[in-house]
């Protein structure tokens, strides 16, 4: 594994909110990866990028608890919400964004509890969704459904946020706009944000920190995020993706 | 009309012997339509057709212990316990066996209605009837059967609505779930729970048709004709009820087995809604 320096950009002195040591992610025993060694902090956005099966999901679930990890140890401090695929979501179920926005103030037992419509409406201003509250969430766009979940995501009140790739389904310009989004939303609560996203033009804009994998040569690169993806084994794989301006010095 | 078609006034003089048979009919309606909802949108179809399956079989099952072994176990609780054993069986994770969930529920289905046709065979003789087991051609209704019919449906259905949040999160986003500490094994048990619970109770009463048929189709029904989840609830125990209600009344008019009866108003109620969802479109 390489490590980089620390940057700049995030107060060394932010709490911790997940702190992987060692983590190992495999399947049947076998590891995917080298060990990963990562401290999340508050305030820090982080991009998880690598190849389609290299891993990424299992290395969520690993770090969500979700998937027993094969070694190593994760420690979650704070509550975490997760915004997971978009196929994750049953599209059955004809709920409506309220009530989706709704279920991210939900934990535990706390589904027996009576809901304050109040916080709902609030994140969806945070949002800009107002208008989608009473629609059902199977009939929205891909980008609506981006913005209810980040709605969703605000309710809960989380400081750090999982998301696996949000932006898959999108065009580019609605693809800008969740980043943009999620951007603003994490400076104005605070909130981590760990993120998955094959699109890597909008998450190199706005991430502080980034996670490279990559199975094949088995490398793990995880540092500042202009420092990875200038990372030898980054541009082997991706060449220089980098927007104009964004070089590391 | 035909001479011996029943008439209003008959049904009207009779009332007395017909009001608890369709109380019991409007009441697992009712309860079953709500939980169907929650089967329908968890793909669980085929696992309350074993239950109502394995609960049909627990009733011979008693019927035949009283007969022929002297053997005084009630109907409703053997019809409980073999319904509670089938969820046992199809809750085990068929992936560890290197078998897939429906060929677990095939074979627990097929278990349970062979062995209910052999025990039914040795039963027919007697007052029970291996048809008013399976089918529900059973006209009357006993007093203990309709106060259990209450009594558990009232819980079931209180605890369903309790849950119904819970339910549909674990449902919808079942890691979102997991990952917020919802207990969502815990909420997939309860709900096998209490479909096996009032499946068990139901199908001593009405028949395995009749019950399998207000476990789905009133679900359905209303999924097609609700644009959401909050009415879909509602509309589908409204549905369950009034194809345990209207279901009695066109057996008795038309002369028809009971439990078909039943069900067959439920399937009315999807194909009537079937035009509604295709008119207002999403």
């Amino acid at each position: 594994m390489d490590t980089t320096t620390s940057s700049p950009l995030v107060a060394a002195e932010a709490p911790i909110l997940l702190r992987c040591e060692a983590l190992e992610i495999g399947y049947r025993g076998r590891p995917l990866l080298p060990p990963i060694t990562l401290d999340v902090r508050a305030g820090e956005l982080w991009a998880v990028i690598g190849r389609n099966g290299s891993g990424k999901t299992t290395l969520f679930r690993a770090m969500l608890g979700l998937n027993p990890a094969l070694g190593g140890r994760v420690q979650r401090l704070a509550e975490i919400a997760y915004v997971a695929q978009r196929m994750s979501f049953d599209e059955l179920y004809p709920v409506t964004v309220a009530e989706v926005v709704r279920q991210g103030t939900v934990r535990g037992w706390g589904f027996l509890r009576p809901w304050r419509r109040a916080s709902v409406d609030e994140a969806l201003d945070a949002v800009g969704a107002t208008a989608l509250a009473d629609r059902t969430f199977r009939a929205l766009s891909e980008g609506q459904k981006q913005r209810v979940l980040l709605a969703r995501l605000v309710a809960s009140g989380a400081k750090l946020a999982l998301l696996d790739e949000p932006t898959a389904a999108m065009d580019a310009v609605a693809e800008r706009e969740a980043m943009g989004l999620l951007d603003n939303l994490r400076k104005r609560y605070g909130l981590a944000v760990v993120v998955v996203s094959h699109h890597l033009a909008a998450t190199q804009a706005i991430a502080d920190k980034a996670l490279f994998i990559d199975p094949d040569d088995q490398r793990v690169v995880v540092g500042p995020a202009q420092e990875v993806f200038h990372h030898t084994s980054f541009l082997a794989r991706y060449g220089d993706t980098c927007p104009e301006g964004t070089h590391a010095p | 009309m035909h001479p011996e078609t029943p008439t209003w006034s008959d049904f009207v003089a009779a009332f007395e012997l017909f009001r608890d048979p369709i109380l019991c009919g409007v009441a697992a309606g009712g309860v079953l339509g709500l939980l169907s909802v929650f089967i329908v949108l968890r793909r669980m179809v085929f696992v309350t057709a074993t239950l109502t399956q394995a609960s049909g079989l627990g009733v011979a099952l008693g019927f035949f212990a009283h007969i022929h072994l002297d053997w005084h176990i009630p109907p409703t609780l053997s019809a409980l316990l073999t319904a509670l054993g089938a969820a046992g069986l199809i809750s085990l994770r068929a992936e560890r066996l290197r078998l897939s969930r429906e060929s677990v529920l095939a074979a627990v289905w097929l278990l349970c209605s062979a062995a209910a046709v052999l025990v039914g065979d040795r039963i027919t003789q007697e007052a029970h009837d291996i048809g008013a087991i399976l089918f529900g051609t059973a006209v009357l209704v006993r007093p203990e059967d309709l106060q259990l019919v209450l009594g558990v449906g009232g819980l079931v259905a209180v605890t369903t609505i309790l849950c119904r949040e819970g339910f549909v999160f674990s449902g919808f986003d079942p890691d979102g779930a997991r990952v917020q500490g919802l207990p969502v094994r815990l909420l997939e048990l309860l709900l096998v729970g209490l479909i096996t619970l009032e499946v068990g109770v139901t199908t001593r009463a009405l028949g395995a048709l009749p019950v399998f048929g207000f476990s789905v189709l009133p679900g359905v029904a209303a999924l097609l004709a609700a644009p959401r989840l909050g009415w879909a609830l509602p509309l589908a125990g409204l549905f369950g009820a009034l194809s345990g209600g209207l279901g009695y009344l066109l057996a008795f008019f038309g002369m028809f087995p009971v439990g078909a009866s039943q069900a067959a108003v439920a399937a009315g109620f999807v194909v009537l809604m079937i035009p509604l969802r295709a008119l207002r479109g999403g």
